[in-house]
């Protein structure tokens, strides 16, 4: 397929190209502009032929062989194939026994799909701040917003790492409820030997086709613990007219992928660990927090600036971000904000429509509340001091390019002068003073 | 459609790369919506994930939400369980809320025909009956309409295509709850070929003869 590659081949690093000047101020980029494209998913002529195949099966059957060989891949007991992340966390919810008016505990950082599930649901998200080194839901911060309604704690492995699921597990025990994980970002990020969506009582999924494991466009899949869970959601969608299925296209596509995941998995990681070992040095910049028994799926790929470390200290966090931001793209490397408001601060949580005239928010009125950006400082801390890398760290990412993503970081952080000049020339918002951005 | 067909247009979409539904490039599902609104003489289609989304973005896309009553002729059972599920009352007097149409292999040729005397606000066709699985659209005259089923398909409240700011110019339009309804390119290509194969030509080409 012409697809599998790229226009250009990328030149390997010249290490002169560290000492150039910023591309900003005049120099070359690390990534010339030609080259900056990056393809996802990764679409193989086994792709083509596998979905000839399909074609000539039942819908039912390619959907449910699909299903039961990413189960098994997961190590879940039971799966609910459905047409989105959206409607598989949905699901969870249902199978968890999250009923209408029932409190469910979201992070404040995660994609909005996460808390609109919970009022799919009808019942309501109620969001909690982020652990500071992790920036997954806080066990802490989960604890003291239980209350006798609480049906749920709904952590997301935000960005492909696993959240504290021993922490959580253990505090939804003691309170006798369930653990519902958002795995959307996460797919073959472990605990342990443990797989991603096999964690909880029950979890959600997105594969849609950014994902590091895509399906033919748009799909998700539902995991549960129990039998009784599986049954419930199933009842639920015939009970209310729901048609949640997923399109045979769709499900053959993510067959014929599955199978290179493991393969995908591993260059992943090889250049996480690489650009890993490449922003340590900076000094400026470090990467994501992994935990001990974790394994980091890398759907994103999330660096925390420290403008201490380079003598910028003086000068707020949010716009030395926002310099080395600038700084990085004319470089080449699409750093980004991926979210930059915590999601109780957008739109739909606080005007709280729901679906119309307030529904399901008006079933618990002692669960909304007024949210302000304030009430989640880890979280506004994590956006004033980070950028992403998105798509641009999936497979197959080219060993070429993740070297040149690795000496773009060098060479921005090697020019604290330039960091300062630039802020001291623009006039930079903090991120969640802007209008909220979903992705 | 003919194995051969489908089996062609997927390798088709397959090589351009492109089978994600927010990609900027995408040209299957503006394809399938030119070709929806030509032939219903609808000014603006929504194509979502199913049967139900359409039902929901019709309702939506009125306004009409939780507590609220429409105007429908005997839905069917399942229609009726979703509704009730909505929060929507029915009720057999007055303007129908949407009208509705369901293709299949046997009628895909007549959606012009059978969707002629509709005269509601949306017009929901399912598209499932084609055989590529779960698929629809709501058609619509009204940029209101179209504009609030937007937001609640995709989690973006201004631009479809980006999903980037909450900011909105109309606060009218501020989403509630929203979905995921997004169809998928493949599906929304195999569904366009099916309708354009279908659809009897204006005069014979005589090419088979």
């Amino acid at each position: 397929m012409i697809t599998d590659f790229p226009a250009a081949p990328l030149p390997l690093p010249d290490p002169a190209e560290l000492d150039a000047e910023l591309a900003a101020l005049g120099g070359g980029a690390m990534i010339p502009k030609a080259s900056r494209r990056t393809l996802f998913p990764v679409i193989t002529k086994e792709d083509v032929f596998n979905l000839m195949l399909a074609q000539r099966q039942a819908p039912e059957k390619v959907v449910a062989d699909f299903a039961e060989a990413y189960r098994s891949y997961v190590g879940a007991a039971y799966a609910l194939p459905t047409a989105s992340g959206t409607s598989s966390l949905h699901m969870a919810l249902v199978g968890a026994g999250v009923q209408p008016g029932d409190e469910v505990i979201v992070p404040a950082f995660t994609f909005i799909a996460t808390a609109q599930a919970v009022v799919a649901a009808h019942a309501i998200p109620v969001f909690v701040d982020i652990d500071p080194a992790t920036y997954c839901m806080d066990p802490k911060a989960a604890a003291a917003a239980i209350t006798d309604r609480t049906r749920a704690l709904m952590p997301v492995h935000v960005h492909g790492l696993p959240a504290d699921v021993p922490a959580l597990r253990a505090l939804a025990d003691r309170h006798g409820i369930a653990l519902v994980e958002d795995a959307s970002h996460a797919h073959s990020a472990k605990v342990g030997d443990q797989v991603a969506g096999s964690l909880g009582d029950a979890a959600g999924q997105s594969l849609m086709a950014d994902k590091n494991f895509p399906l033919g466009g748009e799909g998700g899949i539902a995991f549960f613990a129990a039998e009784e869970s599986y049954d419930r959601a199933r009842a639920y969608l015939e009970q209310h007219g729901i048609d949640y299925g997923m399109s045979w296209v769709a499900g053959a596509f993510g067959a014929s992928q599955l199978k290179r995941l493991p393969y995908y998995d591993e260059i992943r990681a090889r250049n996480a660990a690489l650009l890993g070992e490449a922003l340590r040095e900076t000094g400026l910049f470090t990467p994501p927090h992994v935990p001990a028994g974790h394994v980091h799926a890398y759907n994103m790929y999330r660096t925390t600036l420290h403008p201490e470390a380079v003598g910028l200290g003086d000068i707020p966090v949010f716009a030395v971000k926002e310099a080395v931001h600038e700084l990085l793209v004319a470089e080449g490397v699409p750093a980004r904000e991926w979210q930059n408001t915590p999601i109780p601060c957008h739109l739909p949580f606080q005007h709280r429509d729901g679906f119309g005239n307030g529904y399901p928010f008006t079933l618990n009125p002692g669960a909304v509340r007024d949210y302000r950006p304030e009430d989640f400082p880890v979280t506004l801390g994590m956006l004033d001091s980070t950028l992403v890398l998105c798509r641009e760290l999936r497979s197959p990412v080219e060993y070429e390019r993740i070297l040149r993503y690795a000496d773009a970081f060098r060479k921005v952080a090697r020019r604290p002068d330039a960091i300062r000049k630039l802020v001291e020339s623009r006039d930079y918002q903090r991120p969640y003073d802007k209008a909220a951005r979903l992705g | 459609m003919e194995l051969f067909d489908t089996a062609t247009v997927l390798a088709r979409v397959l090589t351009t790369g492109v089978v994600m539904s927010i990609e900027k490039s995408d040209r299957e599902l503006p394809g399938l919506e030119r070709l929806l609104t030509k032939q219903t003489g609808r000014a603006r289609a929504v194509l979502v994930n199913s049967r139900t989304a359409a039902l929901h973005a019709a309702l939506a896309g009125q306004g009409i939400g939780h507590g609220d009553t429409v105007a429908l002729p005997e839905p069917d059972a399942a229609t009726g369980r979703f509704l009730n599920w909505l929060g929507v009352s029915v009720e057999g007097r007055g303007p129908a809320a949407f009208d509705y149409v369901s293709l299949d292999s046997a009628n895909a040729d007549q959606l012009a025909e059978l969707t002629r005397g509709s005269s509601a606000p949306a017009l929901v066709v399912d598209l499932t009956g084609l055989g590529f699985g779960p698929a629809a659209a709501v058609l619509t005259d009204d940029d209101g309409v179209w504009a609030r089923a937007e937001r609640l398909k995709i989690f973006g409240a201004y631009d479809l295509r980006t999903m980037w700011t909450q900011e909105e110019a109309d606060g009218s339009l501020v989403p509630g709850v929203q979905f995921n309804y997004r169809l998928s390119p493949l599906v929304a290509a195999c569904v366009r070929m099916a309708l354009t194969q279908a659809a009897r030509p204006a005069t014979p080409t005589g090419a088979r003869s």
